[in-house]
């Protein structure tokens, strides 16, 4: 019987999801996490998760692995001691980055820290010009001269970073070469396999980090694959990588760095595939838990994907307080509002939630362990959102009467009444997310109101409806155990693999032999990382697309291109298809028609197999399915209403219920207000439809 | 505290605010990645805001560069007086340089669109940004009156009743030497306004507001109480610094006294250098704008950007002064002399309350223009910034290589090489170019170029603190004065404020100043010491 696996190790826990793809049944198990041997909680979690179930480890015919441990490394600086080689003159260039504060007003701010130290940074003599020609050749003594001297300081990971070679990698490549033949034990990374891109100190960066976490990544990668192998799992081990695909285990070891952002990826396909089952096209993803809430826009089932991204935030929501890494990724914002932002007056009089969290400890005022501070969680509990004797599920006991204790503190200040207090955490938490979201769909380009919300994560269900609202969005999804539906996310992920060079010159300067030698040389390399990966792929699909402007401008649009080959007829078919993406995000085309290719990319993916899951079979009457009557409030009719509460489970497909509803399930409460209509459809969604 | 009749609540405003500063923010992100320049989008040289009706300003993006906090409403405001609102109609859009009543230079072109909702005038959208160029002499400071600085635009209706007047834009194009970048940008600044529209228009709609003047007292009075809050808890008394910096022919001397009364603040400039009769005078609205910009650093780092919080100060500076020069004279490279200001503050507040400033920076911002003709005969214009290190503070030592005050981003050295005929041979931190102290300056740069090509190039330069170094506060050292050199030769001030011609094989070094040092170098920590020294930054 063929199981698949998906295995996601957060900073705290790890997630296993075992998958029956013929029944459709889904097993999930939540083990402690074991930072300093992560494979250890996942081989227990696997022996655990196989006995409760009752199947062999042969059963297990594909693993599927997302993680944080990489991410973790950067922020905690436990990676290993990385040198990095630069052209003679540069070596400066990680510390100098690009001279901009991340805060205007503050003198006293935390600029993110390189993670080279200055004496673990040498040069070697060599020089490209911007067009890739050579002008000064690699002087091999002082590349020697520089690995010695890093060597003798203790270094096991070298980043070789030259200028311009992302428009010739011969010295890189001759870089590398020349340090695995004469160190053998040192590990190695060249700008231009990780991020060729002109650029400087964002391709260094990028370099640098993925040589910090490159020793780690084979260790652990190593003794994973040993140890799954050892207990009987033989199916083929596939990572996550930040972009939503799957790769194998030699290329995760080639370049970690692409498996940053695995866990939010899986949220985010996650999302699109429930999103799918609903026929919903664009899919505003949006998770919310316990600090953070992230969003993220899913256009025809794929999550839109960023090539750039920060790690290792100094200020963890603050754009520019980060190292830059330029790797493709989900492209997902983080907000700072989750159930434990905690709520205050500021100087101005004005009430603020978040970004500070309760976090798990002391947590909100109403878990007993002494918060004082009010909390998301205590307004939901005071606003009869959340129910106090199934809290989690009805493992742990909360405390209504602490959460109207510590929001009331904040009733002097404001004069407002407990209640109103209540509902104003509530809804500045929902209009942090919602001005959030307005911003970053916009900055894509993208009409919100063509979305539908689909919420998942603890707090997703609870304040999807009003924020919803807010962005004047129609309709919601929320899918069958929400509140841990991300981890699913693994086991529905395609293979993919991207490849990107850069180019730029203008489109009439275009040589375009040249240029179609260019991508099929990255579509043959992709494929192949993809035909090891999924050997016998039943389809494999390329997408070109190409990074544009017009000539002036210093950001680029990432435009999706027609399929090659190109010749000497194409050039129009691309120009306008830069030109209508252009529009699209700014509205009008500006009085000039000069535009250029900067870098191209191409796309390789090939599905890795499907999964349903958690249909619903529960049969009987809407009746049936009522736990109690409470008082909940909404702001529609600014009043507590004598409100329903459905148990998921017990909710029968097909049927339909007015709001004002709440609905139940161990891990999230979906809240539906006086204007909406849930239907339970038989795929186990639950679809809300708002009123105008 | 007396707190002002409640008109929205404390969760009702939040979240309008809230939504009003994502407004802004949205029409910001627009506007960067739609630019053409560098200077919008690598510099962030910039600035949206929403105002009411009389120009108030409601919101400003969080992104632009402080200069701009002081400067754009009351741009706004003089558009009022010039264009009264009876006579403004829907689909206007307003535009003027004038260096008085905008930023002080000429490059800074400031649209306003008057808000109509339907039919009832509701505010304004408005935007400043730096222009690639507006002809003239460039890049220099030396220019004698405003004449020589470029194309000025006086208050005009760029689009009167939504039909753009061809007429201004053809002898706009005439006028400049990048014509497509110059449109480009400033075609993208009136899309920004209308997104800014179209946004605050469904905000009003959600809210059932039917006009921003009660939202805009709601917002203001509570910031100015806020600001005031912030300056009753500084102690009374008048706070004094006097500076020098390189200047031109001679050093410029700024004299300034912060006095702080109660809760409000007067910064008065008198007994500072007449003006000059080169590039480097200060519009009295960006001396303006660059001391409050030093005391909300001070006083309130965290407060959103209104015209509520910069009531209670007051900035004077004797007409006739280098802080308030009369028209004719120039101001186009003003950052030379006005980027002193905010530091300036910083010395004088340093007596009273140390812990709360930094020592000196090596600013003002370098950098180096570069315009000619290329190989197809297309005129161009290179503009490359490089700062210096930041000075230290109570808390840590200053940062390398850091922009400030302004926020301006170095452009990378690979753009450069791809841009321009300049090749760069090193761009480093600058080894002991930092004051040392308990905790010392940041470092500067030295960054090589050579010229590669057989076309010369005229050159321009911005250069400071070449003579006079950034000083050092309460026992620090001063930073280390920088050095602009051309072909070996180091120049002197009023070499570097006139353009050279560049040739094939010339070589321009720039080392720019490093940070002062801030507290006595006895007291430093032994570990910080000794990294410095393995590290090669002492």
């Amino acid at each position: 019987m063929p199981y698949s696996l998906g295995i996601d190790i957060g900073g705290t826990f790890t997630d296993l999801v075992l998958f029956d793809p013929e029944s459709g049944v889904q097993h999930n198990l939540k083990i402690l996490t074991t930072p300093e041997e992560p494979e250890k909680a996942v081989i227990n979690g696997t022996r655990q998760m196989i006995e409760k179930v009752g199947i062999k480890a042969a059963d297990i015919n594909r693993v599927v692995h997302a993680t944080t441990l990489f991410t973790n490394a950067m922020i905690e600086r436990k990676g290993a001691v990385t040198g990095l080689i630069t052209t003679a003159g540069f070596r400066d260039v990680l510390e100098v980055g690009r001279e901009r504060k991340f805060e205007l007003y503050d003198i006293f701010i935390e600029m993110p820290e390189a993670l080279v130290p200055r004496t673990l940074r040498f040069e070697a003599m060599e020089r490209m010009s911007p067009a890739g020609e050579v002008e000064v050749a690699l002087h091999k003594a002082s590349l020697k001269e520089a690995c010695d001297k890093l060597i003798a300081e203790g270094v096991n990971s070298i980043a070789v970073s030259f200028l311009h070679s992302y428009a010739n990698p011969a010295h890189e490549r001759e870089a590398a070469a020349f340090i695995q033949e004469n160190y053998p034990d040192v590990f190695v990374t060249t700008s231009f396999e990780v991020a060729p891109e002109i650029r400087e100190y964002e391709r260094t960066s990028t370099t640098v980090a993925n040589a910090y976490v490159k020793p780690l990544a084979a260790a652990y990668l190593g003794r994973l694959e040993a140890q799954l192998r050892e207990m009987g799992v033989n199916a083929p081990l596939f990572l996550m990588v930040s972009s939503g695909g799957l790769t194998h285990i030699g290329e995760a070891r080639r370049t970690p760095i692409q498996l940053l952002e695995s866990g939010p990826a899986a949220g985010a396909l996650s999302a699109a595939f429930f999103g799918g089952r609903s026929d919903v096209n664009h899919v505003l993803a949006f998770d919310m838990g316990g600090t953070t809430a992230k969003l993220s826009v899913v256009d025809n089932g794929e999550p839109l994907v960023a090539y750039k991204f920060e790690a290792a935030r100094t200020r963890r929501f603050k754009e520019g307080s980060g190292l830059p890494i330029k790797i493709s990724t989900i492209d997902l914002i983080e907000i700072g509002a989750g159930g434990g932002s905690i709520a205050h007056v500021d100087n101005m009089g004005l009430m603020k939630v978040g970004p500070e969290s309760a976090s798990s400890r002391p947590g909100p005022a109403c878990y007993g362990l002494g918060g004082t501070m009010p909390t998301v969680t205590d307004a939901n509990l005071a606003l009869g959102y959340l129910n106090p004797d199934f809290f989690a599920g009805g493992t742990m006991t909360v405390d209504t009467g602490k959460a109207r204790e510590a929001i009331g503190g904040l009733s002097e200040e404001t004069g407002l009444s407990v209640s109103e207090l209540a509902w104003g955490v509530h809804d500045i938490v929902n209009e942090n997310m919602a001005s959030a979201a307005r911003v970053h769909v916009a900055e894509r380009g993208k009409d919100l109101r063509k979305y539908v919300l689909v919420t998942t994560g603890g707090g997703g269900p609870l304040h999807g409806y009003q924020v919803a609202r807010k962005l004047g969005l129609k309709r919601l999804v929320c899918p069958p155990a929400a509140g841990v539906a991300s981890a699913l996310g693994l086991l529905i992920a395609p293979a993919r693999v991207d490849r990107v060079a850069t180019i730029a010159r203008p489109v009439s300067d275009l040589d375009w032999t040249e240029l179609e030698a260019t991508y099929a040389s990255l579509e043959s390399e992709a494929r192949a990382t993809i035909n090891e990966t999924v050997p016998e792929a039943s389809e494999i699909t390329v997408r070109r697309l190409a990074d544009m402007r017009y000539i002036g401008q210093g950001f680029e649009l990432v435009v999706n291109l027609p399929e090659g080959p190109y010749d000497g007829t194409s050039r129009e078919v691309i120009l306008e298809k830069f030109r209508a993406a252009y529009r699209d995000v700014f509205t009008l085309n500006p009085p000039t028609d000069r535009i250029e290719i900067v870098n191209i990319r191409v796309t390789v993916s090939a599905p890795t197999g499907m999964a349903g899951a958690g249909e619903s079979d529960a049969k009987g009457s809407t009746d049936a399915a009522v736990k109690h009557v409470r008082k909940v409030y909404f702001p529609e009719v600014k009043d507590f209403v004598e409100t329903r509460v459905f148990e998921r489970s017990k909710l029968p497909a097909g049927i339909t219920i007015k709001g004002p509803a709440v609905v139940e399930e161990p891990e999230s409460t979906l809240i539906v207000g006086p204007e909406g209509t849930l239907t339970v459809e038989p795929s186990g969604n639950i679809l809300v439809d708002i009123a105008a | 505290m007396s707190r002002q009749p409640v008109r929205f609540d404390a969760v009702t405003l939040e979240v309008i605010w809230t939504r009003l500063v994502s407004v802004v923010d949205e029409a910001a992100a627009a506007l960067v990645r739609s630019s053409f320049s560098t200077l919008v989008r690598e510099s962030y040289d910039f600035s949206c805001i929403i105002t009411d009706t009389k120009g108030r300003c409601l919101g400003q993006a969080t992104d632009s560069i402080p200069s701009f906090i002081g400067t754009l409403p009351k741009t706004v405001r003089h558009f009022l007086d010039h264009f009264p609102a009876e006579t403004l109609k829907p689909g206007d859009v307003l535009i003027t340089n004038d260096p008085w009543m905008g930023t002080g230079h000429l490059p800074d072109l400031t649209v306003a669109k008057p808000l109509f909702r339907d039919g009832k005038h509701v505010g304004f959208a408005a935007s400043t940004t730096h222009s690639p160029d507006m002809g003239g002499r460039t890049g220099t400071a030396d220019i004698r009156d405003v004449f020589e600085e470029g194309l000025q635009v006086p208050m005009l209706k760029l689009m009167d009743a939504g039909r753009i007047d061809q007429t201004f834009i053809s002898l706009l194009r005439k006028n400049v030497r990048v014509p497509d970048q110059v449109v480009g940008d400033l075609w993208a600044q009136v899309s920004a306004l209308e997104l800014m529209e179209r946004r605050l228009f469904d905000l009003m709609s959600d809210y059932q507001l039917d006009e921003l003047e009660g939202l805009a007292d709601e917002i203001l009075d509570r910031s100015e109480a806020a600001m005031r809050g912030a300056i009753r808890a500084f102690p009374d008394g008048t706070y004094t610094y006097e500076l020098q910096t390189d200047g031109i022919v001679e050093p410029v001397t700024i004299k300034i006294a912060v006095k702080v009364k109660g809760d409000s603040i007067l910064v008065d400039y008198d007994g500072t250098s007449p003006q000059v009769d080169r590039a480097i005078n200060v519009a009295l609205c960006y001396t303006y704008a660059q001391t409050v910009y030093g005391l909300k650093c001070i006083l309130a780092p965290d407060m959103l950007n209104n015209d509520g919080a910069l009531r209670p100060i007051e900035v004077i500076a004797p007409e006739g002064s280098i802080l308030n020069h009369r028209y004719p004279a120039s101001g186009q490279t003003r950052t030379l002399v006005g980027h002193f200001l905010p530091f300036a503050v910083f010395g004088a507040i340093s007596k009273a309350a140390p812990e709360r400033v930094a020592a000196g920076p090596g600013s003002p911002l370098w950098s180096l223009q570069a315009s000619g003709v290329n190989d197809k005969g297309e005129t161009y214009v290179n503009k490359f910034f490089f700062n210096g290190g930041t000075g230290g503070t109570a808390q840590r030592d200053g940062y390398n290589v850091l922009s400030w005050p302004s926020n301006i981003s170095c452009v990378p050295v690979e753009m450069m090489e791809q841009q321009s005929n300049f090749r760069v041979m090193h761009k480093r931190l600058r080894e002991g170019s930092a004051g040392s102290g308990k905790h010392r300056g940041g470092l500067g740069q030295e960054t090589l170029l050579e010229y590669r090509s057989e076309r010369p190039v005229v050159v321009g330069f911005h250069a400071e603190r070449t003579v006079i170094a950034p000083p050092g506060i309460n026992g620090g050292e001063d930073g280390k004065t920088g050095i602009l050199e051309i072909n070996g030769k180091p120049l002197t001030p009023a070499q570097q404020k006139v353009q050279h011609v560049i040739r094939a094989g010339d070589r321009i070094h720039l080392k720019t100043p490093g940070g002062a040092g801030f507290g006595a170098p006895a007291n430093r920590d032994g570990a910080l010491i000794s990294r410095d020294r393995k590290a090669g930054y002492a």
